[in-house]
């Protein structure tokens, strides 16, 4: 099987009889829940219908590795929703009930805190912390530095570091979006 | 000093590549200097230079920007450094699990940019305002002349597809405002589609505006007829009046503000309307912050403003009403009420600005 080559550009009916089964184990092996496995595999198969891969696939070999890199940064994203959901509850809960936001604002808070938590997960943790702590508290150097332990010289340095990454995603991101139909990773 | 980025914005189809990385690090180290508590005016002037002195550089400062923009909503949280440690925190956990999901099935290339895009995937009618025949960055006003003679005027951040048939001419509103002057042709109506319903010219003048849920028509010359997308409320309106619509219903008529036509000619005309609404207004010309203190919110505005240099509108404002216009970053300017009595009441008795360009 692994040889085997689509003859034709496959459908995603072909796609889904090849490899549904095979995604859904993959995805509860790592998931340990069969709903979120189910759900995932299933969005798995959406996207390829509502975005189909550039080029299609010539393999019955690379359609999985495409299916395969999909499914584990869809497990990613996953835990990463649900951590930072479950950090903002905990910040919230340490607040007094009448300070609690309206729920469309939690909405938008939560959006930021996924859009931005995304943005800066390959970034090293210090070089994370002092950006966050620059760009959303508005600290200033000195103010971070105390906080961190370090210079003052290398706050400026994780600051920067910390927003070229997150304009190069964007600019990518941008630039996916133009393409039509482009690729989505 | 320019701090209004006209064309900066990542939008255009000559924006589709990324900027250099020299001008992506420059941009980088200019946020972190201007942002570090201890800039200069020197380190400011020099900024605006390197601002000016490529296209590039005003591409790269543009991605700052919209980075900066995604921070807005986490800096007014109660507590933006639990928020902050929260979310740093969260990261670290996941990092974890990535590392164990990478030593389960070791699979390189993908990466975090595609769910990271995935996740950001624009609404369906951003992304085709992207790809639209005809488009304004934000900033930009500009005029197209049809192939039949029609004229259209794209006001900031507009967008729109044509589709010139035998039988009619369609012109599909994708985002922002136009001005629409038809040329008559036989046998060829004109008409303008919005996601709330259909316009079809009848030998005028006038303006279509995307607002949220609402198209907003304004006629100038002739009459427009307006159909709704659902329930097909119909009507006609006439030269000199406006009308706001959604997908099915139609609201009432009332007398066409003649200003708005006026920033086809590139000036925001104000006629004893609150500066909230021409703040509102030059909002839409500019990126980055523009923020306005509620308790001068309801000054009133008289006088023509420039739209295309909209700190030049600020500062004539600020000329003419008891306000003044900090900028704590380039991006991020807050209109407020002037600490000390000496202008207060020129509000009430003087009129605000000289004419525009």
């Amino acid at each position: 099987m692994s040889a085997s080559d689509y003859a034709i550009p496959p459908s995603v009916e072909t796609l889904y009889c090849d490899h549904h089964g095979w995604l859904q184990t993959w995805l509860l092996r790592r998931l340990n829940n069969a709903a979120d496995a189910a759900d995932l595999a299933h969005d798995a198969f959406l996207r390829l219908i509502l975005k189909p891969a550039p080029r299609g696939f010539d393999s019955f070999g690379e359609a999985r590795g495409y299916l395969r890199a999909m499914a584990r940064d869809m497990c990613i994203n996953l835990w990463h929703r649900r951590e930072i959901e479950q950090a903002w509850l905990e910040t919230l809960a340490g607040r007094p009930q009448e300070h609690a936001p309206s729920a469309e604002r939690q909405a938008m808070v939560l959006e930021a805190l996924h859009e931005i938590g995304a943005m800066l997960l390959d970034l090293s943790p210090k070089a994370a912390r002092a950006f966050l702590l620059a760009a959303v508290c508005q600290m200033s150097d000195r103010e971070v530095a105390e906080v961190l332990g370090v210079s003052d010289r290398m706050v400026r340095k994780y600051v920067s570091q910390g927003m070229l990454r997150c304009m190069r995603l964007q600019a990518r991101q941008t630039a996916g979006e133009l393409m039509a139909g482009g690729p989505g990773w | 000093m320019s701090l209004a980025l006209p064309h900066a914005g990542p939008v255009g189809t000559a924006d589709a590549q990324e900027p250099p990385h020299e001008a992506m690090e420059q941009a980088a180290d200019w946020y972190a200097l201007l942002r570090s508590g201890v800039a200069t005016d020197g380190d400011r002037l020099e900024w605006s230079r390197w601002l000016e002195r490529d296209a590039d550089h005003r591409h790269a400062w543009s991605y700052v920007e919209a980075v900066s923009r995604s921070f807005e909503p986490l800096q007014a949280t109660q507590a933006p450094q639990a928020t902050a440690d929260g979310l740093w925190a969260a990261n670290q956990r996941v990092l974890q699990r990535r590392r164990l999901l990478a030593g389960i099935a070791l699979f390189g290339g993908s990466g975090l940019l595609g769910w990271a895009t995935w996740r950001h995937t624009p609404l369906p009618l951003m992304a085709q305002a992207w790809r639209a025949d005809h488009r304004t960055a934000t900033g930009e006003i500009r005029e197209v002349v049809l192939a039949d003679g029609s004229r259209v005027w794209l006001n900031t951040a507009t967008a729109f597809n044509l589709d010139y048939g035998a039988d009619a001419r369609r012109l599909q509103l994708l985002a922002g405002e136009i001005l629409v002057e038809t040329a008559h042709e036989a046998g060829r109506p004109f008409f303008v589609h919005t996601p709330q319903g259909r316009l079809q010219a009848l030998g005028t003048r006038f303006t279509v505006r995307l607002d949220g849920e609402e198209t907003l028509l304004a006629v100038y010359q002739g009459a427009v007829e307006v159909r709704t997308a659902e329930g097909a409320a119909s009507a006609v309106i006439k030269a000199g009046r406006q009308i706001r619509f959604g997908r099915d219903a139609l609201g009432a008529q009332a007398p066409a503000d003649i200003a708005r036509e006026a920033w086809s000619r590139g000036v925001l005309a104000a006629n004893n309307v609150p500066l909230s609404e021409v703040v509102g207004e030059l909002r839409r010309y500019r990126h980055g912050h523009l923020g306005l203190a509620p308790e001068v919110a309801g000054l009133r505005v008289f006088g023509s403003f420039p739209l295309h240099d909209t700190d030049e509108a600020l500062k004539l404002l600020a000329y003419a009403l008891p306000i003044q216009v900090r900028r704590t970053l380039p991006w991020w300017v807050s209109i407020e009420a002037v600490a000390t009595g000496e202008k207060a009441g020129k509000a009430a008795d003087k009129a605000a600005g000289k004419a525009g360009s």
